[in-house]
């Protein structure tokens, strides 16, 4: 196994080498950002759930294994946590925040919608109208490179119905970005 | 549509479609059995996904990690040195008598009145250097913010003086190898950084560092400093800087020599 892998790292981690943890926050950490920002589009929650990620890898570290792919194993607990601090801002009535810069017209908009709205914003705003499970499936391969095979390991589910999920995830995406489009063509 | 298909098409999105399966999917997409219009669509949807902005998360993730780190390194430090202190003491105690238990127990309260004696001196000296510490890493942190680079040379070299950096010393000398004007004052931060090599917060800022650089001269010195620090993480960097700049001949011979030594 190479010495710098990231099993091999996580494993001295786990003897108690911790600064080895220092590496793998260098390979995972903007990826991990991306997937709880894209889940939730607020920037401090994503900033706390990835410290939550890798505070719960020190914590958790005699329980690794080493078996399965190490980025598998990151993700089923970003997915874990995710889904904690769902259920605990909803059942406080504090629902996941939106990014109100990200979500607030520029000031000096004044013109229609339609001339402001370009292709890729009119995509990103489908990316989130998307049940929470199809955009989830998206994010992880699309933009996280997770083969169907380990979204299916993280979603406790098979490949095959991973891979069905992504396409019709595909398809969904594609109809509420035409609707958007239309909408805001003919506003 | 049927699941086959669905999975065929999701395989192809993700370039997981190996050459037979690419061959299926043309032939249903000849017999119209797929859609061709949709799976094009869906196809440019996914393309489309690349275009989206890149969230990045904040410097501020990366302090509040490494303090975490540290503190919990620390703590691993203490428990461990307990732990073996508990045990030697264990044994010791099993094998002694009770002439030799009671020899011993004398010995240690003298010893501990000594200490005790000794021990308000010692504490003093230790408080001190460690306030010169500070004292020493505070004016180092603002002589960097000079506007003349001969403070902040200084200002680097006295970080040479510090026996152990915190993180704000850290992330000050990191600062200023990315940020500063002058070559002269890089080149001395990275001699600065190198003596606190083990530190994985300064190996990182290092290998981030190298896409940072336009000088030839800071990039040579890069080089030297992540062979001697065996940071093979860096070639990657390195091999970057190759491919995408045109370099001089005698700086491309040196990175490619560091590229080798690393790997």
């Amino acid at each position: 196994m190479n010495s710098n892998s990231d099993k091999a790292l996580m494993l001295k981690v786990k003897k108690g080498e911790l600064d080895k943890l220092g590496l793998l926050f260098e390979r995972y950490h903007r990826g991990l950002y991306r997937y709880f920002y894209r889940m939730c589009r607020d920037k401090n929650t994503s900033e706390d759930l990835v410290q939550s990620v890798f505070e719960r890898l020190l914590k958790y570290r005699q329980s690794y294994t080493g078996e399965g792919k190490f980025s598998t194993w990151l993700f089923s607990i970003a997915r874990n946590q995710f889904n904690d601090h769902h259920r605990r801002s909803e059942r406080i009535g504090n629902p996941v925040q939106l990014d109100e810069d990200r979500l607030e017209m520029p000031e000096e908009t004044t013109a229609p919608v339609h001339q402001v709205k370009e292709k890729k914003e009119i995509l990103e705003e489908a990316l989130y109208a998307l049940p929470e499970d199809y955009r989830e499936v998206i994010i992880l391969s699309r933009y996280e490179g997770l083969r169907y095979k380990e979204i299916a390991e993280i979603f406790e589910s098979t490949e095959g119905a991973i891979k069905v999920k992504m396409f019709r995830a595909m398809k969904e995406l594609k109809d509420i970005a035409l609707s958007f489009e239309k909408e805001y063509n003919y506003e | 549509m049927n699941k086959k298909y669905e999975q065929l098409i999701a395989d192809y999105l993700a370039g997981e479609l190996d050459a037979a399966g690419k061959e299926e999917l043309e032939i249903l997409l000849a017999e119209g059995k797929i859609d061709f219009m949709e799976f094009r669509t869906i196809e440019a949807t996914y393309e489309g996904l690349g275009d989206l902005s890149d969230p990045k998360p904040d410097e501020a993730t990366s302090t509040r990690f490494y303090a975490m780190l540290e503190q919990e390194t620390q703590k691993n430090t203490h428990a461990g040195m307990f732990e073996r202190i508990y045990e030697s003491l264990r044994k010791m105690i099993s094998q002694l008598s009770v002439p030799k238990m009671a020899y011993a127990m004398a010995l240690l309260i003298i010893g501990g009145f000594i200490g005790s004696w000794m021990n308000e001196d010692s504490n003093e000296i230790e408080k001190l250097s460690q306030e010169m510490q500070s004292l020493k890493e505070m004016m180092m942190v603002n002589m960097l913010e000079g506007s003349s680079a001969a403070d902040r040379l200084k200002a680097v070299n006295i970080s040479s003086e510090l026996p152990n950096a915190d993180l704000e010393a850290i992330n000050a000398l990191l600062f200023t190898l990315n940020n500063d004007p002058s070559v002269n004052v890089r080149v001395q931060t990275i001699e600065a950084l190198k003596r606190w090599g083990d530190n994985e917060r300064v190996r990182q800022g290092l290998v981030r560092s190298i896409a940072t650089q336009e000088s030839p001269i800071v990039l040579i010195e890069l080089a030297d400093a992540m062979t001697e620090l065996e940071v093979r993480s860096s070639a990657r960097e390195f091999e970057k800087v190759l491919q995408e700049r045109e370099l001089d001949y005698n700086v491309q011979q040196k990175l490619q020599s560091s590229i080798a030594v690393l790997m």
